[in-house]
Order: structure tokens, then C-alpha cells, then sequence
């Protein structure tokens, strides 16, 4: 302890907000000329202006990624996954309306099959994004198993029910640990050994929240069904005034404990961080949080999608802003890897959702 | 000097370690010149394989890259001087475009082949579809019917249309033949086939018949749609639909799928009824009752469809009324030579419904 570093704020982000809006306008006009085909080149584009405006000690970050890539990988699991998961589908449809009980199983292991490609998907898309990247020349990797992850998903999908919530902020500290337990810059990994130690408290505010809400609900919608039948107001009008009320009971019951949950949990999870002997840290706070997050939802939400690469952008702003590192690694000792990652990008990530931006 | 030779100070990695080192930049005529801070020569880079990287902005300089060294990167403070040697990046952007414009022209041209081949394709299918899943699967759905409606069951007025049914089918393929007729209470005007043999007449369809021939026009055109398969390579078609559309958008919710599917399934629905339309004609013929009571049927649903507030489900996925009547008017045949049902046959249809005599 002779020598404290203060944490550095070595990230910043240049990207402007003009040139990303002017990016998803073309992209949007090209992705419908090609009936939607251009959005791999497209998203290519976009994290291109996103990661190259991004500096660490002033060096730039870069995006290599190709639209082809992407492209590929789209095609393959296309037509190795979807269409015979689709075609399973249909198939068991036929045997639950033909009365045989088979369709119902068969459809629940399809079901099961499918949430755990997306795990895998999502996993394997992170892979393909981190080997995309470099700075000062040297790639980024991900190691681990896609199916790894996709079974401890499921392991935290089953606990968190089972223990009325109470699991989730272990389960989700568990995944965000083995992300970034084999996030790997160069040869050299990064070490997590973020806990959950210190969320039970802000956790326990959101559940408690949680519960408040639910009673609100239902006091609502009784008084609500008391002021029709007395026939005070309309329907209609009840309706809206309900809706409105309850809008405003959960941003004060829901939306703000929950923010300070995720405040806690950035900060927890990059305290837990640590490269070459310097530890991260994030200064997230629950008011900022929020409103990038609302932002973003709002942004994405009116634009019909369209302005996502600009609620993308905030996302890197913010996370350059408040990402800070204890010192600076011995870069030196870090040397390039030899494995150069995989052929083609994201293709499940990119069949089963948007996945958008990264 | 000549003003091109100059010493710049500058960053340079060597893209085997993660180091970023300051090193010296001599500009020559023939490339760079990088020496260490300690004037050891590190590596020259030939004008001929420099690359230009973007800007430094905060040193008014370049970034560099050189193509015989791909992984390593060089920064050079205030850097006027290289702007002038570097080469102009040469992006062929006729070639770019010309993609472009074909990428577009291939997504048109496929949509449309996938739309022409999609009809046909899937009535070659439904001819796949073995005929006892498909009796298994619309008797399924016949008894869920009847069990959310009352169904009707006067016994002779089902054993005549038991019996009109079987004189109508006739001409049908063999194992098409066999129908079972459900009459379900209800004020639609409207007939269902399922797939297999089973036919829906809704009570509201009989209480508008004015005539056995009425009735018997609409279900010959019922039975067209059995021995055509018209239902089953609906539901193929629909399939179809909904995985190119998820297939090209990309969009795994459905959402878009379910849309282009509702368009789509009204366009090719009203195929099917038309098609269905001109083989009633036929059967019609076949068993010599003619054509006038289908045409006055239609006749009478236009001046329906007319009032306003009367819902009808013939209509959206079916043509026009008034254009039908039109149609089976032009291709009016031989004049009737024997009536659809006597008298007494009539009347024990028109009863169907109602609760027996105690």
C-alpha cells in the first residue's frame, strides 16, 4: 500500500452527434432499397464510427469487422438452425393439434432448445465483436463455451423464480464474472472476481418496491372499478386516469430503486475488474443511469428503431465517461494472441433478436 | 533540406506488444524513417505501402499504417508534411455502387420469384400431406368448434345434407369423396371447410337460403375447396410466409411476419375463393342442378354487404359479392334439370336447427 494510484479516466469518445443521426438515415434508406439485406453493412458502419471514436490513453480503439462477415454467419445459422428449428416448430404444432401427446413435449424442448441458442448466440456474437477489435494493433478475444454460459443462464433462469427473485443479483454477477473472467486483450486475460457482496441491500429495495407496487396495482384497480360502477367518470376515461396513475407509480416504486440497483451492480462489477495489476472502477450513479437508459428507450421507442445507433452512442459516451483505471497495465507485457477468433460473425445472435448495436 | 525531409516526434506500436513507445519520424522522399527516442532505427516504412489511419487531433498530426507491417501503428505530431507524400486513399466507388445496385435488383428479383413460386409450391405440398393426418387434424378442429357452438343436429335434415353433399362430391378424387357435414348455431352467414372433409354451415347461412339450390351452390363451392386442398396449402403458405419474411427482415418477433402474412393471405385467399367459385360451377353442373341459385345467393350477400353495421365474415379474405354473382352469371350453364332437394327435403334443412317436436 506505499503507492495509491488515483484512478485515471483513461477512455474518451469523439464520436459526434450529427454524423452517427446522418449514418442511421443512409442506413435506413439502403436497408430498404435491399429489403432490409444492408443492415449487416450497415451495423458495420455504425460500430465503426462507435469504436473508432472511442480513444484509451489516447490511442484510438478499432472496429475490423466486415459486413460480410456478418452476413455469413447471418446465412449459416439461417439455414443449419432456424429453418429446422421452424420446421420442428410446425411439426409439433401438427402433432398438438392431431391430439397426440408427444406435441406438447416436443414443443417444450424446442422451446428450451431455443432459449439456450440465444444464450449461445449471444455469447458467440461478444467472441466475434471482441476479436473485432483492437488497439494499438493487438486484438481483443473471448474464451469460454457459448453452451458454458447458455447452461448457467439457465441455471440462474431456474434459481431466480425459485427463490422469489432473491437469486437474481448472484445469477446475474455469476454470468457478468464469466463474460468477463475470459475476456482476453492480447495473450493476456482479464481477471473478475466481482461478488454480489454489498447489492442484498439495494436488492432488497427493489423487491420490497416491487411488493409495494403490486399492492398499488390492485388498490387502483379497485378504486377504478368502484368510480365506473358508481358512475362517476366513463370508462374511457377511468382507463386513461388509471393507466397514468399507475405509470407514475411505478417510475417512483419501480424504475428508481431499480436504478440504484444497477448503479450498484456497474460498480461492483468493474471494482472487480482487474488487467495487468491495474483495477477498473465505474462511477455510475442512479440519476445519470437513469436517464441514459430512458433516453435510450425513448430514442429508440419514437424512432421506431431507426436512431438505436444514437442511443448506442450515448451508451459508449457514458461508459468512457465513467469507466476509470486504477494506473496504467504493463502494456508492454501484453503480446499479441495467435488465435484470430471466428470466420464469421454473430449469426445466432443475429437471427434471434435485434441484438442491436453491440 | 529539401522541405520534405524533416524530423517529427511521434507514437509508434510495433503491434507485437501492446507498448506504446515516443520514437522520431524522419520524412523522406522514399517513406519513413522510425528511430527510438535513443536515435535507434526501429523500422522503415516504403511511401509505397503507407496508409493513411485518420487523424491525431489533439497533436495536429497522422496516423499511419503500413501495409507491409499490418498490425503495427505509428502517430506523427504535427504531420503537414507526410499529408503531402501520403497517398490519396483511392476508394473505387463505382464499384461499390454497382454492388449496391445489384444487391438491390437481386433482393427485388427474389422477392418476387419467392412470391410467384410461393402458391404453387405450397398446393404441390398440401398434395404431400398424407390424407389421414389431414381428416385427423380437421376433425380436431371440427370438435373444438362444436364444442364453443352449439351444434345442430335435426336428423333429417343432416341426412339431407349428408346426401346432397354426397351427390355433389361425385366428381371429386376418391379419397376427397368423403365429407362430414356440421351445422353450428350461429347468425354468420358463412361456410367453413376445414381440412380433411369436415364443412361448417353456420344456422345463419340456412336461415338466409331462400332456395335447396342456394344451398347447394355454396356447397359445392365448400367442397372445391376440400378436393383442391385449398386449406392445408393455405396453412403451408402461410408458414412460408412468415419464414421469408423473418428470413429477409430479419425480425425474429413476428411482427413483421404476422403482417405480411395477414396482406399476403388476403391476396392468395381471394385466389382460392375464385378458383373455388369456378369448380362449385363445375360440380354444380355434374349433378344438374345449375348455377342460378349460386349466383342469386351472391346476389343476395351484395345487398347485405351493402347495409351498413352488418359484419359478415365473407368478407376481406373473399372477393366482392357482387363481382362472384357476376362471374358465375357470365359462365351461366345448361338450364337445371333436376331441382337440389324436394320440397320435403327443404323443409326438414330449414329445421335443422330447431329443437324436435316432443
Amino acid at each position: 500500500m506505499s503507492e495509491v494510484t488515483a484512478p485515471q479516466r483513461p477512455f474518451a469518445h469523439s464520436g459526434g452527434t450529427g454524423g452517427m443521426i446522418r449514418l442511421a438515415l443512409v442506413n435506413l434508406l439502403l436497408s430498404i432499397l435491399t429489403l432490409s439485406l444492408y443492415r449487416f453493412w450497415g451495423k458495420t458502419r455504425v460500430r465503426r464510427l462507435l469504436w473508432g471514436g472511442t480513444t484509451a490513453w489516447s490511442d484510438p480503439v478499432e472496429y475490423t469487422g466486415t459486413g460480410k462477415e456478418l452476413f455469413t454467419g447471418f446465412l449459416i445459422v439461417l439455414f443449419l438452425i432456424y429453418l429446422p428449428l421452424a420446421a420442428g416448430f410446425g411439426w409439433a404444432q401438427v402433432l398438438v393439434t392431431t391430439g397426440n401427446p408427444l406435441g406438447g413435449l416436443a414443443i417444450s424442448l424446442l422451446y428450451l432448445l431455443t432459449v439456450l441458442l440465444v444464450a449461445v448466440g449471444l455469447y458467440r456474437a461478444r467472441r466475434y465483436q471482441m476479436s473485432r477489435t483492437r488497439w494499438r494493433g493487438i486484438r481483443g478475444g473471448q474464451t469460454g463455451s457459448g453452451w458454458g454460459y447458455a447452461l448457467r443462464s439457465l441455471a440462474v433462469w431456474l434459481a431466480v423464480p425459485l427463490s422469489l427473485g432473491w437469486a437474481w443479483p448472484w445469477g446475474e454477477m455469476w454470468l457478468a464474472r464469466y463474460r468477463f473472467g475470459n475476456t482476453t486483450f492480447g495473450d493476456r486475460p482479464l481477471r473478475c472476481d466481482a461478488t454480489a457482496s454489498g447489492l442484498y441491500g439495494r436488492f432488497a429495495l427493489v423487491w420490497i418496491s416491487g411488493l409495494v407496487f403490486t399492492a398499488a396495482a390492485v388498490i387502483l384497480v379497485g378504486a377504478m372499478e368502484m368510480a365506473v360502477e358508481q358512475e362517476e367518470y366513463g370508462e374511457a376515461v377511468a382507463g386513461m386516469v388509471f393507466t397514468l396513475l399507475l405509470l407514475l407509480v411505478a417510475a417512483v416504486t419501480l424504475v428508481l430503486p431499480w436504478a440504484w440497483y444497477r448503479a450498484g451492480f456497474y460498480r461492483n462489477l468493474a471494482a472487480g475488474i482487474e488487467f495487468e495489476g491495474s483495477r477498473f472502477s465505474a462511477d455510475t450513479g442512479a440519476w445519470r443511469l437513469m436517464r441514459l437508459v430512458a433516453g435510450n428507450l425513448l430514442l429508440t421507442l419514437f424512432s421506431l428503431g431507426i436512431l438505436r445507433p444514437w442511443a448506442s452512442l450515448r451508451t459508449f459516451r457514458y461508459a468512457c465517461a465513467v469507466i476509470g483505471v486504477e494506473g496504467e497495465p504493463d502494456f508492454a507485457a501484453v503480446h499479441r494472441s495467435d488465435d484470430s477468433g471466428p470466420k464469421t460473425g454473430e449469426g445466432l445472435a443475429a437471427v434471434f433478436d435485434g441484438a442491436g448495436e453491440f | 533540406m529539401n522541405g520534405l525531409e524533416a524530423d517529427r516526434p511521434g507514437r509508434f506500436s510495433d503491434g507485437r506488444s501492446a507498448a506504446a513507445r515516443k520514437v522520431v519520424v524522419r520524412v523522406l522522399a522514399t517513406g519513413l524513417e522510425i528511430r527510438g527516442s535513443d536515435g535507434f532505427l526501429i523500422a522503415v516504412w516504403k511511401a509505397g505501402d503507407l496508409l493513411a489511419d485518420g487523424d491525431w487531433p489533439e497533436k495536429r498530426g497522422v496516423r499511419l499504417r503500413c501495409a507491409s507491417e499490418p498490425d503495427a501503428r505509428l502517430a506523427v505530431e504535427d504531420a503537414y508534411v507526410i499529408r503531402e507524400v501520403l497517398p490519396q486513399p483511392a476508394k473505387p466507388p463505382s464499384r461499390r455502387r454497382l454492388a449496391l445496385v445489384l444487391g438491390c435488383l437481386l433482393g427485388a428479383g427474389m422477392l418476387a420469384g419467392l412470391m410467384l413460386a410461393l402458391a404453387p409450391v405450397s398446393k404441390l405440398l398440401a398434395h404431400l400431406v398424407p390424407a389421414g393426418l389431414e381428416r385427423q387434424w380437421g376433425e380436431s378442429i371440427a370438435g373444438g368448434l362444436a364444442g364453443q357452438m352449439k351444434a345442430c343436429d335435426g336428423r333429417d335434415g343432416m341426412r339431407v345434407l349428408d346426401a346432397l353433399a354426397r351427390r355433389l362430391a361425385e366428381p371429386l378424387p376418391a379419397d376427397r369423396r368423403h365429407v362430414n357435414i356440421h351445422v353450428l348455431q350461429s347468425r354468420d352467414v358463412n361456410a367453413l371447410a376445414l381440412p380433411g372433409g369436415e364443412i361448417i354451415l353456420f344456422s345463419g347461412l340456412i336461415a338466409k337460403a331462400e332456395g335447396p339450390d342456394e344451398l347447394a351452390g355454396v356447397l359445392a363451392h365448400e367442397l372445391t375447396h376440400i378436393g383442391e386442398r385449398h386449406v392445408t396449402a393455405a396453412m403451408i403458405r402461410a408458414l412460408g410466409v412468415g419464414v421469408l419474411a423473418t428470413m429477409i427482415t430479419g425480425d425474429a418477433s413476428g411482427l413483421v411476419a404476422g403482417g405480411v402474412g395477414a396482406v399476403l393471405a388476403g391476396t392468395y385467399s381471394r385466389e382460392d375463393e375464385s378458383a373455388a367459385d369456378s369448380g362449385a360451377l363445375a360440380l354444380l353442373e355434374m349433378a344438374g342442378i345449375g348455377s342460378d341459385g349460386l349466383a342469386r345467393f351472391f346476389r343476395r350477400l351484395e345487398t347485405m354487404e351493402g347495409r351498413p353495421g352488418q359484419v359478415l365474415a365473407w368478407l376481406g379474405t373473399h372477393p366482392e359479392a357482387g363481382r362472384r354473382a357476376a362471374a358465375v352469371e357470365a359462365r351461366r350453364g345448361a338450364a337445371p334439370r333436376l331441382p337440389a332437394l324436394s320440397e320435403a327435403d327443404w323443409l326438414a334443412v330449414k329445421r335443422v336447427c330447431s329443437k324436435p317436436k316432443p
